[in-house]
């Protein structure tokens, strides 16, 4: 019987089965309003004191992710959390880590410029930065929009992470190597990965309590800490003074069972995007398959599916091969990337007094 | 004859409480400041709001104190037209000085503020100023041992409130008066406090010049509001920084569209009430300490306290909301020397420049360990 399914299972995965082996599409974007969001993304301008980018945190060369365990954050200021991927992320059911934002990416882009401890931006002063610079009005017109404005700003971010998906996979393309085939059959089989990480984008985009352990490195660096007081105490969390845990989805549902539940994230680019977590404690690939090889970690609301699961060497082995198969080909092409000679410079509105603002 | 005149003096200090009545009505000398009964002064307090003074923890990117835009060598304000901006703006409006401004019933050019505890909330978040969030800046004055000290100590609170930071801020702002200039020792009866000159310039301000219509009472002000027609900032043609920054206060302070889109200059007083008769007005400054807040105007368009009795003489200037200039402003007719005799008084409007010593600034730690 176990033989029939991993036979069943190779049969699945080279025929473009239902978990696995099927490549992401394109998204639906206007290329003009792409191309605005485009140049949003690196530019500086939007953020409070012009220190800070998308790109600063989210890099094409490292799949939009930044390569921290903890990611930096506004100045005076810094992050308690893990910079996600962008791959695919117009795909997502939710965003943020805890998915406390679940509406669409347009709410992500105003939740990434205003946050005070992201980029701290009165998305006013956003707007009329924009209207300083002729490129940005040239943009917004091409976009088929009069003149910058804060909605037609997020719309245009919206649509330049909506064009970030995965090309070019091994498990796209099919050229699976015998450890990535035989780790295909343990991460839906004896691992039953895909019980979480389901579809094209491996996630099924819901929290759950794997019992990752916590960053101590939040607590013991006042700038990180003071980012995480801030947020508790918006979310409402009570007692955020005292508390050393990442709380996860209970910061939006408030339910004591979703305590440390954090969402499924994404295992789409997992090469570029290392340390891994959603606050970075594990380093490499090996420690991740390690981790739920051991069962998880220790943590009373641990979802009961997480068990030991007993792998050999060699399963291990192909496990991690199958998860870099998820990885395609770099986001660091002219498609993604902005050119660097771009000043992003203001021009002075000659004749000032007889121009309409 | 110089014994004669000693005696004279001596006889008018003994006397003075009578010569003093010969003071003008719309004068007086400055009195201690009014203490709101819901944030009484204590020497704790005071001592907790001057260190927030300095503390750039009340900031966006932990960078932007207060004494950023009121700098004590320079007035407590900025000797510039327009106060410094948070990083990567320009501000729009002249930085007051802090000193004196307890006085104040309305705090902000165009009187935004009700009260000193207020002004201090909208300084620290304004977008062009402090760019703070409170949840942000309360939680950093947590991880600053000798904040949580002194909150606890002045307010009882467990952990540092920021509501509580505005109330201290404000707090040592009262205590930055000065009510013992020349001006106020004449007032109180001493008549060698002016000179000759100074007493001049006081009966053309209460006389010929009529400045005591708007600059009146112990402060100088009668803290209302009027357009004379001071120029609009000529950044705003220069300056792409200053364009941006226009255009930001028009549309986050509330306009209509085609406001939004034909107003060129600070229309003021208008933001609050929404009716086109204001606009164009702002509050009357004090005149006191102006020795030391150089430029002058809610736009640092004039450059010294010349300058300013000059525009004055010449009966106001002119902006776009000229339909709503006021009409006590009127030229003047005033000689060269009366100018300056009436700038000779204004100086005796400020005494010594008041400094105090910054205190040591304090950093964050981790906080102590706590159970979940």
């Amino acid at each position: 019987m176990r033989h029939l399914s991993a036979v069943a299972v190779l049969i699945c995965a080279t025929a473009a089965g239902p978990a696995l082996a099927q490549s992401i599409e394109p998204m639906d974007v206007n290329p003009e309003l792409a191309e605005l969001g485009k140049r949003m993304f690196y530019d500086v301008r939007l953020s409070g004191d012009t220190s800070l980018s998308c790109a600063s945190c989210h890099d094409p060369a490292m799949a939009f992710a930044d390569g921290e365990a903890l990611s930096r954050a506004y100045t005076g200021s810094a992050h308690f959390r893990n910079s996600p991927t962008l791959a695919n992320v117009g795909y997502r059911d939710a965003w943020m880590h805890d998915g406390r934002l679940g509406t669409n990416l347009n709410d992500v882009a105003r939740e990434m410029i205003t946050e005070t401890y992201l980029m701290n931006m009165d998305m006013r002063i956003m707007q009329e930065r924009m209207k300083q610079d002729p490129t940005y009005i040239e943009m917004f017109q091409a976009a088929g929009m009069s003149e910058p404005s804060n909605g037609g700003a997020r719309n245009a971010r919206q649509a330049f992470m909506q064009t970030i998906v995965s090309r070019g996979a091994p498990i796209d393309t099919g050229e699976l190597s015998p450890a990535a085939l035989r780790g295909q059959g343990i991460f839906e089989g004896k691992a039953n990965c895909v019980s979480c990480h389901a579809g094209v984008r491996y996630t099924d985009d819901q929290p759950h309590n794997t019992g990752v352990p916590d960053n101590p490195e939040i607590w013991a660096d006042p700038e990180r800490h003071v980012a995480f007081v801030t947020y508790a105490k918006f979310m409402g969390i009570p007692n955020y003074m005292n508390l050393r845990e990442d709380p996860g989805a209970f910061i939006r549902t408030h339910r004591p069972e979703t305590r440390r539940s954090f969402l499924t994230p994404t295992l789409r680019e997992l090469t570029y995007t290392a340390p891994y977590m959603h606050n970075g404690i594990f380093e490499t690939l090996e420690e991740v398959v390690d981790f739920y090889d051991a069962g998880g970690g220790d943590a009373p609301l641990k979802d009961a599916r997480l068990q030991p699961l007993g792998l050999v060497t060699s399963e291990r082995a192909g496990r991690i091969a199958v998860l870099e198969a998820l990885s395609g080909e770099s986001f660091e092409i002219e498609a993604y990337v902005w050119p660097d000679d771009d000043p992003f410079d203001y021009e002075l509105i000659e004749d000032w007094r007889n121009v309409a603002n | 004859m110089k014994y004669i005149n000693a005696f004279v003096v001596s006889l008018a200090v003994a006397a003075g409480p009578t010569l003093a009545q010969d003071r003008p009505d719309l004068l007086s000398a400055l009195g201690p400041p009014p203490i709101p009964a819901d944030n009484p002064m204590t020497p704790e307090k005071i001592e907790l709001g001057k260190k927030l003074f300095f503390d750039p923890a009340l900031s966006g990117n932990y960078g932007m104190p207060c004494s950023a835009c009121h700098l004590p060598e320079a007035g407590w304000a900025v000797q510039a037209p327009i106060s410094f901006g948070y990083p990567g703006t320009t501000h729009w409006r002249n930085s007051q000085t802090v000193i004196n401004s307890a006085y104040y019933q309305k705090l902000f050019w165009a009187g935004a503020s009700g009260s000193l505890e207020h002004q201090a909330r909208s300084a620290a978040r304004g977008g062009v100023a402090g760019n703070g969030e409170d949840d942000m800046m309360e939680a950093r004055l947590a991880f600053i041992p000798e904040y949580r000290a002194a909150f606890r100590d002045v307010f009882g609170d467990d952990w540092p409130s920021v509501r509580h930071a505005y109330m201290a801020l404000a707090a040592f702002q009262r205590t930055l008066v000065q009510p013992d200039t020349p001006f106020d020792e004449y007032m109180r009866g001493d008549d060698d406090a002016l000179s000759e000159q100074q007493r001049r310039g006081l009966d053309l301000f209460t006389g010929k010049a009529n400045c005591v219509a708007c600059h009146n009472g112990p402060l100088l002000s009668d803290q209302a509001f009027y357009n004379t027609g001071v120029p609009p900032y000529d950044g705003w043609e220069t300056d792409s920084l200053a364009q941006i920054t226009f255009r930001f206060e028009i549309f986050a302070k509330g306009a209509t569209e085609a406001k939004y889109r034909s107003i060129k200059d600070d229309p003021g007083l208008y933001f609050r009430t929404k009716q086109d008769a204001d606009k164009g007005k702002f509050r009357t400054p004090s005149l006191r300490y102006t020795a030391y807040t150089f430029p002058y105007m809610h736009n640092g368009m004039l450059e010294t306290l010349r300058d300013v009795v000059e525009f004055y003489n010449a009966g106001g200037g002119e902006n776009e909301f000229a339909e709503n200039k006021s009409d006590i402003i009127q030229p003047l007719g005033l000689t060269d020397t009366e100018v300056d005799d009436l700038v000779a008084f204004l100086e005796s409007l400020s005494g010594e420049e008041i400094i105090v010593e910054e205190p040591e600034p304090l950093f964050m730690e981790p906080l102590p360990e706590a159970g979940n």
